[in-house]
């Protein structure tokens, strides 16, 4: 076995190492150096697109159609697409191995999942007048450089809203490069554009020159973390500048004559160059290195490193691991090392393994933990078996250790080893493998079609199933050739009794094939009714739809059915579909009532619901400010329920209305006063208020008030009025229907004490103490010890000697006089 | 994954505050909000004004008032989303704005809770969808206080029960299945009445849904998938829908609180009152205010409220509140002047002789908690005094009666007299109509003679305009005429297949569960029915027939007690309505009990064996009231939850408040016929 430390190489005073991951990778007869290449995210898949702007050798009719061909990193093709139309100006990668083709115009495709399928977007109509020049791309989004040098950036392609970013100035663009959103102050992407002699900054709202003099530069690159950016000068030098342009940090001349065709970030802390066939590596302080190749070469970056791809070899280039350098290093006495050495004795059979294990017994812990992530960062299995092997033996000896990182750790090996396989290839870093995540990973094998390794590695991490076999029936509904019957029944048997199934998705994907027979019955399958819908509706399963949205119980999916119903069906038909449904029936009136008052009164028309259809009319005569008019609506309204006689109250108060609009208009003209919009009590206080007794009574009579009623209006109106002369008047009165007490109160409260005393006595039907505290809130004790003494009430006569003031209390004390020797 | 944490309100307020907070950063640079009227006030309980300026908003508007100018680049809409109403102003103010305005515009849109196909489709119409940013704001739940949820949504009443349009429902689903999400499943669902049967299916078919919801959604993939078993912490669900308890709403609260409600109206823990009564606000926030008890106001001001009104925080931040608030409003006066000459005796020990410094120093640091005190004293004394002006008014002493008289059952036509009186004295229409309401629930209806007599005075003493009020309220059910066929079914249960009646007969289920109580006791209270002085909550009943079964056998049956005292704990353990079916099959609406249980019987069992055998836990029950709560109910359950002590937490969850105007109000007719 060769020595891990192999492959490394000293750039300053760091280790970086280059992995070999795949040999025999493109075909030789691939020209490379015609293609475009671009890279997924986190080792994904690689994109080709023959370049247009370079010659090409006439080979006949077969390369006249233009494809962009997907292949894994071991060279494997996945996928080819045909681009039918336009020029194709860039290629990029989502986080999610969404691919991303840009074409002139200004049409972006996203072809999700390594699929055949895409959906398109645009870029706007500038775009599409300019052309698109190039395009840069972070992990969720991207800017597009047009040729009139106007920037439009997209942040999100499940729902793109590609917005133009402020103008930067015009003159030719040398580079240009972006920061993502996540790095920068103003947490929106920032665009680094070198135009002339210096690189100006462009984010959505301004356009800032960075006032530098070396350039025109040849290539801008921005570090993974954004917090440093490499700058080709034309003098053939990089530097390395911090992203807010204060400091530089280090400065390298290459001297070569040619510009590098490409300057990429290798990690946060190296930058590399790439000739044709020759890479230069850049490290810290302006150390570098340098590689050759055979053949024409291309960069791709990832967050830890960089990938160099060739025709022959597919290259992992990176820093070295610390865990790594700590154990492997030449001379190295770190306990980890010691502990890896430990270990090889052990195997040897030496009882040196317990010298060393003694030696170290005091950082014995630390070295496990670094021997368990050093393993992490092997690609080769043998030398990660050691280091588990270093890490057991190591933790066998401690007393107290928590072994989950080590088994953490041993999963996760198994799982990157099985993807590392050259026929999967996703040669996958312990780093981006934990920045993937492992439900992303198992995306990718199942968008790779490896069915049954995904489900293996779902099952022992211990993950949810249901997706993977919702993709496979998908494509299972996409390619096979079977009939749609049994095709349905196949799914539906192998995902019988497999839980969270979405058939919802599997019926879109039938649908989107144009099965949408097969797709109605694979939706019958889906429990959610509220999924069902859409899709039901894209089938023309109008009812069908509406039933599932109300079994849903969601409003809102029952009024986007609804909506769409109203459009497509004859109103005829559109109110027989929801007749039968109440809760879709109660949902149209609700809605309508707002609005659409036409299709209320048909509804109701059409249900024969005559008091609504009435009611509807009602509410109409109330917004009617011209009396014509809402007469009629009242007419129109009465006649609806003439014919009925359950409705007869209805009909009669409706009449009774339009009476009392004919008098109440009457009064308009003789008093000039109004009167419209009062009820009949209202019209009669008014009136008695203003001195209209007669016309008061005719109202009483017309509309048969009951006499309780018309006192105590008559009461409130002569009150309101301060017309003390007439209650006096009514004082006089034989007999009130509403009794006298009213009376009291209200005068009382009108603050009226004199004239309230006058219906005390009146009230008869009241009990003495009653009567005597009325005396008193009027203020007139003495006529309360008189009502005191005729009942011949001595306790409380006392209480009012107490209350008195003045006379008063000479006059109470005569009266206890009076009744005390009657009482001995 | 463990749901073991305890239901805790103030996280969910600090949820909701986070991801406004976060969704208003996500909008760069200065903004214009727009919010609508209805979710100003629940907003303003988790964030301050001053707060939301912190995160660039500019000015305030209100959708409503379509005013919205152009001096900033980014507006804002907050919305909800579920009505085309809204949808379509906010498009309409969209297209006003873009057309005035000389600049460009970003217009963003937060919808609450969700972003609906509706709203989307009715964008996509207007043709604005392309250009406005959507995003929604999953505000379901808002607390009122720690143990008070509320979904705000001031139409439910009107909704459920009068247009029949279940959103409400559906919205209510959803917010307790967040709720599920983080506290674990309800172990066993219990309800009654037509919604709560429906929202009990809601849950369980969500439940059901949630676990491919969870995994077929990219923006969840690396949660795990949903598999919930059941919470170790709640021990169930209690849905009360309104429409089985229409009374409880419709008589006036006699609870301080309640009555602050009846009389000013209380809005997001906020009453108005006139600053004629209890002064103006101090010009200066007074200490206490800007120590902690602030922290609620707010956040957005009325750009003009009136100069005249005062607006003053009810919470449980005012210690004095606390004590107050569930009171029956006849004992406040003398639990008003305890506190005052406590308050006095303890300022006046700064006059004991010879006291240490240390003693001294002690009273300096408590002279800011007295001075709140004191503050909050001035102020409760004053509104107790404006109240009792009221309680002491001759038309509210005659509604009591007639009140009083149909809770405890007398004959309905004794009271007719009254109600003619008070239409004659034009008295407010909504009490008139909460009485005739009232009677209808109690008596299965008024007479059809009776409620015709009732409709024309309504008619001719308020306008007849109301015709069309009648016609809802009838449709709600609240003021319906009495079916004399009915009678015979509800004598005969078997007659009904479904089991569940459609008219409650009240005269049965008040004896049976003692919903009148004629020896209540006010200050010293032993029965929930101290909030109503007499009638106690049917809702509340309800509660009682679940986690007080002893109690309630006691109070009903005194005689036949030892049969099922002799075994409480079975009784109470399980949670159910057992013991109570015969009552509960005479009340309107079908009976709701499920139970819950996890995928995986050994996990949840496993956890019980973890956690004890729940022995030293604090249950929790949830009381969810669909349509809506009173002040008096929320005190009734406080009032259980301290007889039923440390070990159980009653968490009440409601649509909304609501009182008896605005439960008859969703039916009024606004309009008159005036000519304008």
């Amino acid at each position: 076995m060769s020595k891990p430390t192999a492959d490394w190489e000293k750039v300053g005073d760091r280790f970086y190492r280059k992995t070999q991951l795949y040999t025999d990778v493109f075909d030789q007869d691939l020209e490379l150096e015609n293609h475009v290449i671009a890279g997924a995210p986190y080792s994904g898949a690689v994109a080709l697109y023959r370049d247009e702007d370079k010659l090409h050798a006439y080979r006949g009719t077969q390369t006249a159609k233009p494809t962009i061909d997907i292949y894994s990193c071991a060279g494997k093709l996945i996928r080819s697409l045909n681009i039918d139309k336009g020029i194709v100006k860039a290629l990029g990668w989502s986080e999610d191995e969404t691919l991303l083709v840009i074409t002139t115009d200004g049409t972006v495709r996203c072809y999700h999942n390594l699929q055949n399928d895409f959906t398109p977007f645009t870029l706007g109509h500038s775009a599409e007048e300019h052309g698109v020049r190039a395009c840069r791309f972070w992990l969720s989004g991207f800017v597009a450089l047009l040729n009139n040098n106007a920037l439009i950036a997209v942040t999100r392609y499940d729902e793109p809203r590609p917005k133009l970013l402020a103008t930067p100035p015009s003159g030719d663009v040398a580079s240009w490069a972006i920061i993502p959103p996540a790095y920068t102050l103003s947490r929106s992407v920032e665009v680094l554009l070198a135009t002339g002699k210096t690189i100006y900054v462009v984010d959505a709202s301004e356009c800032e020159d960075r006032m530098l003099e070396n350039g025109p530069f040849k290539h801008i690159a921005v570090s993974p973390n954004g917090n440093f950016i490499a700058l080709y000068t034309d003098d053939s030098r990089v530097w390395v500048i911090s992203s807010d342009f204060q400091n530089r940090l280090s400065e390298y001349n290459s001297r070569v004559k040619t510009p590098p065709k490409d300057m990429q970030w290798c990690g946060n802390n190296a930058v590399v160059l790439a000739w044709e066939d020759e890479v230069h590596m850049v490290g810290p302080n302006g150390a570098a290195s340098k590689y050759f190749y055979d053949s024409w070469v291309h960069l791709i970056a990832d967050t830890d490193g960089i990938r160099i791809i060739t025709n022959d070899v597919c290259e992992f280039l990176q820093k070295v691991p610390d865990a790594s350098e700590e154990t492997f290093r030449l001379g190295s006495t770190s306990p980890a090392s010691v502990l890896l050495d430990a270990v090889d004795l052990l195997e040897k059979k030496s009882p040196k393994a317990d010298d060393n294990i003694q030696l170290i017994r005091p950082n014995l812990d630390e070295a496990v933990d670094t021997c368990v992530k050093a393993a992490g960062q092997e690609y080769s299995i043998h030398w990660q078996k050691q280091l588990l092997k270093a890490a057991s033996y190591g933790k066998s000896v401690l007393d107290l250790f928590n072994s989950d990182d080590f088994v953490d750790m041993c999963e996760t090996l198994r799982v990157l080893n099985a993807v590392r396989f050259y026929e999967i290839g996703l040669p996958l870093s312990y780093e981006q493998y934990m920045r993937l995540t492992p439900e992303r990973l198992i995306q990718r094998l199942v968008n790779r079609q490896e069915y049954l390794l995904a489900l293996k590695v779902s099952d022992f991490l211990r993950l949810p199933l249901n997706k993977i076999y919702v993709h496979w029936a998908r494509q299972k509904v996409r390619s096979a050739n079977a009939d749609e019957e049994s095709i349905c029944k196949d799914i539906v048997h192998r995902l019988d009794g497999k839980r969270g199934i979405s058939f919802e998705e599997i019926a879109r994907a039938a649908y989107d094939e144009g099965r949408s027979k097969l797709a109605i019955e694979l939706l019958d399958n889906e429990p959610r009714a509220g999924k069902q819908v859409p899709l039901l509706l894209s089938v023309g399963e109008e009812s069908l739809a509406l039933d599932k949205a109300v079994e849903s119980g969601d409003t809102d999916l029952v009024f986007y059915v609804l909506l769409h119903l109203k459009k497509k069906l004859t109103l005829a038909n559109f109110f027989r579909t929801i007749n039968s449904r109440p809760m879709a029936t109660a949902l149209v009136e609700a809605s309508a009532a707002y609005g659409d008052r036409e299709l209320l009164k048909d509804l109701y028309y059409q249900d024969d619901r005559r008091l609504d259809g009435s009611n509807l009319l009602l509410t109409e005569a109330l917004k009617q400010s011209d009396s014509q008019h809402r007469n009629d609506k009242l007419k129109v309204a009465a006649k609806l329920l003439q014919d009925s006689r359950e409705h007869t109250f209805q009909v009669k108060a409706i009449d009774e209305t339009q009476r009392l609009f004919r008098i109440q208009e009457v009064f308009e003209k003789d008093l000039g006063e109004s009167f419209v919009g009062l009820s009949v009590n209202e019209t009669i206080y008014k009136l008695i208020k203003s001195g209209n007794i007669k016309r008061s009574q005719k109202v009483q009579s017309e509309f048969k008030v009951a006499e309780k009623t018309y006192w105590w209006i008559r009461l409130r109106a002569l009150i309101s009025r301060r017309d003390w002369r007439e209650l006096e008047e009514m004082s006089k009165t034989r007999k009130s229907p509403i009794g006298w007490e009213p009376f009291f109160n209200e005068i009382l409260g009108a603050g009226n004490a004199k004239l309230a005393s006058l219906y005390i006595p009146k009230c008869t039907n009241l009990t003495v103490p009653e009567r005597i505290e009325m005396w008193i809130k009027c203020g007139l004790i003495t006529k309360g010890a008189e009502e005191a003494l005729k009942a011949k009430d001595m306790s409380s006569l006392e209480m009012l000697k107490n209350k008195a003031t003045g006379n008063a209390v000479h006059e109470i004390e005569r009266m206890i006089a009076q009744l005390a020797p009657s009482r001995r | 994954m463990a749901p073991t944490a305890t239901l805790d309100a103030s996280d969910i307020t600090e949820k909701a505050r986070r991801d406004l907070l976060q969704l208003l950063e996500g909008v760069r640079g200065k903004k214009n909000l727009v919010i609508e009227k209805s979710l100003a006030g629940p907003v303003g309980l988790f964030v301050k004004f001053s707060t939301l300026q912190e995160y660039g908003v500019d000015k305030v508007f209100f959708l409503e008032n379509n005013n919205v100018d152009s001096t900033q680049r980014n507006v804002v809409f907050l919305a909800r989303g579920e009505k085309a109403r809204q949808v379509q102003a906010i498009a309409e103010q969209i297209k006003r704005v873009r057309r005035e305005s000389k600049q460009d515009h970003e217009f963003s849109i937060f919808w609450v809770p969700r972003r609906t196909l509706v709203s989307d489709q009715i964008l996509e119409e207007t043709g604005v969808l392309g250009e406005v940013n959507v995003v929604e704001f999953p505000m379901y739940f808002v607390p009122l206080e720690k143990t008070v949820l509320s979904l705000e949504m001031d139409d439910a009443f009107g909704d459920i029960y009068l247009r029949r349009d279940p959103t409400a429902i559906f919205l209510a689903a959803r917010a307790l299945m967040l709720l599920q999400k983080s506290q674990g499943l309800f172990p066993r669902i219990l309800g009654k009445g037509e919604n709560a049967k429906s929202l009990a299916n809601m849950l369980l078919h969500m439940r059901a849904e949630e676990d491919i919801d969870a995994s077929s959604d990219p923006s969840n993939a690396h949660v795990h998938s949903f598999d919930l078993t059941p919470s170790a912490t709640i021990d169930n669900l209690i849905i009360i829908d309104r429409g089985v308890d229409f009374p409880t709403v419709l008589l006036t609260q006699l609870t301080y609180e309640g009555l602050i409600d009846e009389t000013f109206g209380i809005q997001n823990n906020q009453t108005e009152v006139d600053s004629s009564i209890t002064g103006a606000a101090p010009s200066q926030p007074p200490p206490q205010q800007t120590s902690g008890a602030n922290s609620q106001a707010p956040a957005v001001q009325p750009p003009a409220s009136s100069a005249l009104k005062r607006k003053i925080l009810l919470d449980s931040t005012d210690k004095l509140y606390t004590q107050l608030r569930d009171a029956n409003f006849a004992i406040v006066g003398t639990l008003l002047s305890r506190v005052a000459r406590r308050l006095q005796s303890d300022y006046d020990s700064r006059h004991k002789a010879n006291q240490s410094i240390n003693e001294l120093r002690e009273f300096v640091n408590k002279l800011p908690s007295y001075q709140a005190e004191q503050a909050s004293l001035k102020i409760h004394i004053s509104l107790a005094d404006e109240l009792k002006k009221v309680t002491n008014g001759d038309l509210f002493l005659r509604v009591l009666e007639v009140q009083q008289n149909l809770a405890a059952g007398a004959d309905p036509s004794t009271v007719h007299e009254i109600i003619e009186e008070l239409i004659a004295r034009d008295c407010p229409l909504t009490t008139v109509l909460r009485l005739l309401c009232l009677e209808s629930s109690v008596s299965g209806g008024l007479r059809q003679r009776d409620l015709e007599h009732f409709k024309r005075q309504v008619l001719q003493g308020y306008g007849y305009q109301h015709l069309l009020t009648f016609a809802a309220l009838e449709k709600i059910g609240l003021l319906i005429p009495r079916v004399s066929a009915g009678a015979g079914a509800y004598l005969n249960p078997l007659a009904n297949p479904s089991g569940a009646a459609t008219v409650t007969d009240y005269n049965l289920v008040r004896k049976s569960l003692k919903l009148f109580v004629d020896d209540v006791n006010e200050s010293e209270p032993n029965d929930i029915a101290y909030v109503f002085s007499g009638y106690a909550p049917l809702s509340v009943r309800l509660v009682q027939c679940i986690l007080q079964k002893p109690y309630l056998a006691q109070l009903t049956n005194p005689r036949t007690t030892p049969a099922l005292n002799s075994q409480p704990s079975t009784a109470t353990a399980s949670g159910n309505w057992k013991g109570f079916e015969d009552v509960l099959a005479r009340i309107k609406g079908p009976t709701v009990d499920e139970v819950q249980k996890g995928h995986n019987a050994a996990a949840s069992q496993a956890r019980k064996t973890l956690q004890g055998s729940g022995g030293g836990q604090v249950k929790t029950s949830i009381v969810f009231f669909l349509g809506g709560v009173t002040f008096a109910e929320i005190a009734a359950l406080r009032y259980i939850n301290g007889q039923l002590g440390e070990k159980r937490r009653l968490i009440v969850a409601t649509t909304g408040m609501i009182k008896g105007d605005t439960a008859v109000g969703a039916g009024v007719e606004g309009r008159s016929f005036k000519t304008r």
